[in-house]
């Protein structure tokens, strides 16, 4: 495991999930489809781990790269806004930031991603 | 609309999970070569997928149907999504359906995410909201007596 918080890579179905360190903390990385019937399986434990890690090892900021994901259901989607709903109950001393990075050759990232920065205001920004 | 499309397809499965991501793909590529625009055919199957996961997950019964008619002229594609359901499926989306195409599209679809989130049913209850704010498509449901239900989209 090459990363700090020592998630190990995630592949299952048809999405390969990887995190790494990056100069301001992590970033986790999507690449494939998340289409399967119940993504919370995958994804809800991945979050939990990163979130608890992230809060307990003082990181500031977790990339979350869809740049190589070709789609994303809406069950993966709330999968996604129930990890940023989680930086809602964090005291201040204890926040961190979402950092999304999308590709804007990808239609649905387009439309989808930037909606995710409203659930939590300040907390998540795209870019 | 028009009378007639100048092309249509129709696929008709048994409700099974695996078949949505070919359907996707398909019907992404005959909307792509229909109307010439990529970028809206790439929210069609995003829209269409949605429609089918939601048919597949709440199906009484095994045909599962979706329709894709275009209207190259008009930039118009429309997409209609079929199964039959149970009453109390049928209840449940009656009353999504009111909720979500209720008020602005975008505070309608924060609003499910955050309802989302916080559901511990293993339901997302998003895809039409989605639809409504991503794509900006007309969304109709219809329901038979013999408890068919259609969930019609209209994208221009």
């Amino acid at each position: 495991m090459s990363n700090k918080i020592g998630v190990a890579p995630i592949a299952q179905d048809k999405i390969k999930i990887t995190v790494d360190d990056t100069p301001n903390g992590i970033a986790v990385r999507f690449v494939g489809d998340i289409d399967m019937e119940d993504p919370s399986i995958v994804l809800d434990p991945l979050f939990e781990k990163i979130h608890s890690s992230v809060v307990a090892q003082k990181i500031p900021e977790v990339g979350a790269d869809f740049q190589n994901l070709n789609f994303l259901n809406s069950s993966g989607i709330k999968a996604v806004a129930k990890w940023i709903m989680k930086l809602a109950m964090l005291p201040a001393d204890k926040k961190y930031s979402i950092k999304i990075i999308h590709n804007k050759a990808i239609t649905w990232q387009v439309t989808s991603l930037p909606t995710l920065t409203f659930l939590v205001p300040g907390a998540v920004k795209i870019e | 609309m028009s009378s007639k499309p100048e092309g249509y397809i129709e696929i008709k499965f048994g409700p099974r999970w695996k078949y949505i991501s070919p359907a996707r793909l398909f019907i992404q590529s005959f909307v792509a070569i229909a109307i010439q625009d990529q970028a809206k055919a790439d929210g069609i199957a995003m829209a269409a997928s949605e429609l089918l996961e939601n048919a597949v997950k709440y199906a009484n019964g095994e045909d599962t149907e979706i329709v894709v008619q275009a209207y190259p002229e008009e930039g118009l594609i429309v997409a209609a999504v079929s199964n039959y359901a149970s009453d109390e499926a049928i209840k449940g989306l009656q009353a999504l359906y009111k909720k979500v195409m209720t008020g602005d599209p975008l505070e309608a679809y924060i609003n499910q995410m955050r309802e989302a989130a916080t559901r511990t049913d293993g339901k997302s209850q998003l895809g039409l909201a989605r639809i409504r704010y991503e794509i900006g498509a007309n969304i109709k449901l219809g329901i038979s007596p013999d408890k068919k239900v259609t969930i019609t989209i209209e994208v221009k």
